[in-house]
């Protein structure tokens, strides 16, 4: 009961949709039909992008309004979303992990790690950039992005 | 002379010519093959001979008088028996064309290959005596020519001779509750001959004739590997060259079963529901036993040969259930229960014996029988991995096969007889429902464990990498058990009307037995298990059709090959399988009162700091509890025992001189 009442007297803490992201949808999104299912891939990541991604999908910034939502396989994945840079031993798994991915499929690249290896740019355990081992599609910067510039990433996948 | 005849006649000549082929050929390879071709041809002519008895329902008879002194050989083949020879002749006829390939290499020796054809005769003309002395001799020469198969190994592993003296001491105990059983019942009759003692046994004493009947359960449940006198079995049966192993479990056991029926329902014609009882209860302990050890154990032929007591448990659960049918008076279903055991024995002895050869197949190729150091065989050794899985979809018991139709007849008449007046009928049957339910599920776990571990996935030793498909003769032998597994099963049908004999046989001679029953009386059920025995198999076809069709039919869009999505791991060795041992570590778990199990945890850390591992040794015995329990006190006290009496004999001969002297005084004081 008492949740209950907590419920009702918290209301509702989602922000309101942003009116000027006027989404302009990749050509490369139209089969999803505004709605696309994520695997998220950690290839190497600080796990600062982690935290951010949590965020988006919890109650304040809420993606799921715009039609993504996590899914716990690439099975049933349309689009990976790859954060940090790859290391080698995950440079393997984040092939096999593309590769088990039913086509038609696209490719994130979450934050500065994920686009150009960010701070750790020569490091001895990295083995390069996500674009180095998988085509990617659409690069969300920032180290790491905000909840706002992921969810705007997204939304130019649903369109929504 | 009628077509039995003949076949019978050929058997024993083609039998005994074979022994003498190996005794005289020269060249090893060929010898294996000449004596292999002509043992097969003796058990083939016997499959023939109990054929025609139980297509026409007369018995065949021979008598030699001479052969034997006193007594003589006597021979009568009823439908009963040739329900056990026409098993007799299918594994012996398979298990042979098998030899050829299998003991050409290291078991072609004379004695060897004479020993083979000579405990097939031996195992066709035990249910075809029908005198106490002929019935004796034939028993005595079984296990003595069976003993010295288990030893033929003897050289290679030191277990062969362990076993070898278990399974002598045991079934010379169960010879001598022959002997004494016979004697009893020859004592009344006056004659050893079959027919005599069935004349006469129904005005023997009734505790008399108990203990005739517990001595016939003692001595012939030993054979039977009925527990808790199965303790030669799990041993013996895996030391054996694996065609010897064949024969030993899938015929030889039954053979017990059918001295218990023999003399329960046709020399003694029936008796006191408690006798059944009394067998229901053995049946179940064994099923229940037996299929537990065998789900634990780790060794292919060990687990086969406790399967193998399971079985004989379900057999005794049925001549049990039969039994106590006729005394509460309903006859057709105790002639259904009878029949669903017949049925059981021939489908026991096709699917078991299948499954020996292909576990000999594995020895052959991989020279290992550890499940846990198994794997992978399906792909190195095809052929017999297929017989194996078909053998194995065929003891758990699933339809189209024919251990389905078995099972599914003989809980058909125990469900028929649960609501019976008789209280202990209405107290027994439904336990033994159960029982035979929960032992058809650990059936099918079991085998699940041994296809999956053994047969799937990657090896686990370099032995079971290295394996290879067996010679052809083997393959051929192992092919056609299989074949019988799927035409037994299909065609069920085709036994049907020979069963009904065989049952109506089994009534005794002159009383009015409870089991005459007419074929048409029989034949119902069996028409049922006919039918949907045959929807059944359409239904695979059919399921096997459609997946043909869908595998080759074109299909839009384009085809992509993958691998299997294993989380983006990189790695796949065979130390992240399931072994046999860990894919029965629940079931170990949840029955480990019975099995009381032996485990052992050993970790070693690195040295530098503890919560380093640096291996985890993990050792997992099952033992045998009524070995632990029942026969190692016994064997205890008699070594004690025999401590004791040592100290008469000391080597001192002033000693021994007292000793006579004594003797002399107290023969003097008694025959005073």
């Amino acid at each position: 009961m008492s949740l209950l009442a907590k419920m009702i007297r918290t209301g509702r803490v989602t922000e309101t949709p942003d009116p000027s992201t006027d989404a302009q949808v990749l050509p490369a999104a139209e089969p999803f039909r505004r709605s696309i299912q994520v695997r998220e891939v950690d290839a190497g990541s600080c796990n600062g992008c982690e935290l951010e991604i949590a965020s988006a999908f919890g109650p304040v910034y809420d993606a799921e309004r715009y039609g993504v939502r996590l899914v716990a396989s690439p099975r049933h994945a349309d689009v990976l979303c790859v954060t940090g840079p790859v290391t080698h031993n995950m440079a393997t798994p984040l092939v096999k992990t593309y590769e088990a991915t039913p086509a038609p499929k696209l490719v994130v690249a979450v934050g500065d790690c994920a686009r150009n290896c960010g701070v750790f740019a020569g490091g001895y355990g990295v083995a390069g950039a996500v674009s180095d081992f998988v085509p990617v599609d659409l690069e969300i910067p920032g180290c790491p992005p905000s909840p706002d510039d992921l969810l705007r990433g997204f939304r130019r996948l649903t369109g929504r | 002379m009628s077509f039995a005849e003949v076949s019978a006649t050929a058997a024993m000549v083609v039998g005994a010519v074979a022994i003498i082929a190996a005794f005289s050929i020269g060249d090893a390879r060929r010898r294996a093959l000449v004596t292999g071709v002509l043992t097969a041809l003796c058990g083939f002519s016997g499959l023939l001979a109990a054929s025609g008895v139980l297509a026409t329902g007369r018995p065949v008879h021979a008598e030699f008088p001479h052969l034997l002194p006193f007594a003589g050989l006597s021979f009568r083949l009823d439908p009963l028996g040739a329900v056990f020879v026409l098993a007799v002749g299918g594994v012996v006829t398979a298990a042979a064309v098998y030899g050829i390939g299998y003991t050409r290499d290291h078991l072609s020796g004379r004695s060897f290959q004479a020993l083979v054809p000579a405990f097939a005769l031996t195992l066709l003309l035990v249910p075809a005596a029908s005198s106490m002395g002929t019935f004796l001799v034939f028993w005595e020469l079984m296990a003595l020519t069976s003993l010295l198969l288990v030893l033929a190994e003897q050289r290679r592993s030191p277990e062969a001779r362990d076993a070898a003296m278990w399974y002598g001491v045991m079934t010379h105990l169960g010879f001598i509750a022959l002997l004494l059983m016979f004697s009893l019942l020859a004592a009344h009759s006056g004659n050893g001959s079959f027919l005599a003692i069935e004349r006469s046994s129904s005005s023997m004493d009734p505790a008399l004739r108990s203990l005739v009947f517990i001595l016939a359960v003692v001595g012939f449940g030993s054979k039977a590997g009925m527990v808790p006198l199965h303790a030669w079995l799990p041993r013996a049966h895996p030391e054996a060259p694996s065609h010897v192993s064949a024969l030993m479990s899938g015929v030889m056991v039954k053979l017990g079963v059918y001295g218990i029926v023999r003399v329960g329902f046709g020399l003694l014609g029936g008796g006191p529901s408690w006798w059944w009882v009394v067998l229901l209860v053995l049946g179940a302990a064994s099923a229940l036993f037996g299929i537990l050890q065998a789900i634990a154990s780790s060794d292919l032929k060990r687990m086969l040969a406790y399967s193998t007591t399971e079985n004989i448990g379900l057999i005794l659960i049925g001549v049990g259930a039969a039994g106590l049918f006729t005394t509460t008076g309903h006859p057709i279903l105790a002639a259904a229960a009878l029949g669903a055991v017949l049925l059981h024995v021939i489908n026991h002895a096709a699917f078991k014996a299948l499954l020996f050869l292909a576990a000999g197949s594995v020895v052959h190729g991989a020279g290992e029988r550890n499940l846990d150091r198994l794997g992978g065989l399906m792909r190195r050794m095809p052929v017999t991995g297929a017989m194996f899985a078909l053998g194995a979809v065929a003891i758990a018991a699933l339809p189209p096969l024919n251990g389905f139709a078995s099972e599914w007849l003989l809980l058909q008449s125990l469900i028929h007889g649960a609501d019976s007046q008789a209280l202990v009928v209405a107290i027994a049957v439904p336990l033994a429902i159960a029982v035979v339910a929960l032992t058809a599920g650990l059936t099918a776990a079991t085998f699940v464990k041994a296809t999956g571990t053994g047969f799937l996935a990657l090896p686990r030793s370099p032995a079971a990498e290295a394996a290879t498909e067996s010679p052809r003769s083997m393959l051929v032998g192992m092919g056609f058990l299989a074949s019988v597994c799927v035409l037994l099963g299909v065609g069920v049908g085709v036994l049907g009307a020979g069963i009904g004999r065989a049952v109506a046989a089994v009534g005794g001679v002159r009383k009015p037995a409870p089991f005459r029953v007419h074929g048409s009386t029989l034949s119902p059920p069996w028409q049922v298990v006919g039918t949907s025995m045959a929807l059944a198999a359409a239904l695979v076809l059919g399921v096997g059709v459609i997946m043909v069709l869908l595998r080759f039919l074109p299909s839009g869009g384009r085809r992509r090959r993958a691998d299997n999505w294993g989380c983006g791991r990189t790695q796949q060795t065979a130390r992240m399988e399931y072994t046999a041992s860990s894919f029965a570590e629940p079931l170990v778990r949840v029955f480990d009162d019975v099995l009381h199990p032996d485990l052992d945890i050993d970790v070693t850390h690195r040295q530098e700091s503890q919560y380093y591992v640096e291996k985890i040794r993990l050792r997992l015995g099952i033992k045998d509890a009524f070995e632990e329990r029942l026969y190692r006190p016994v064997l205890n006290g008699i070594h004690a025992w025999g401590i004791w009496a040592r100290r008469l004999q000391n080597g001192s001969v002033h000693r021994y001189l007292g000793y006579a002297f004594a003797a002399l005084i107290i023969l003097l004081v008694a025959t005073r």
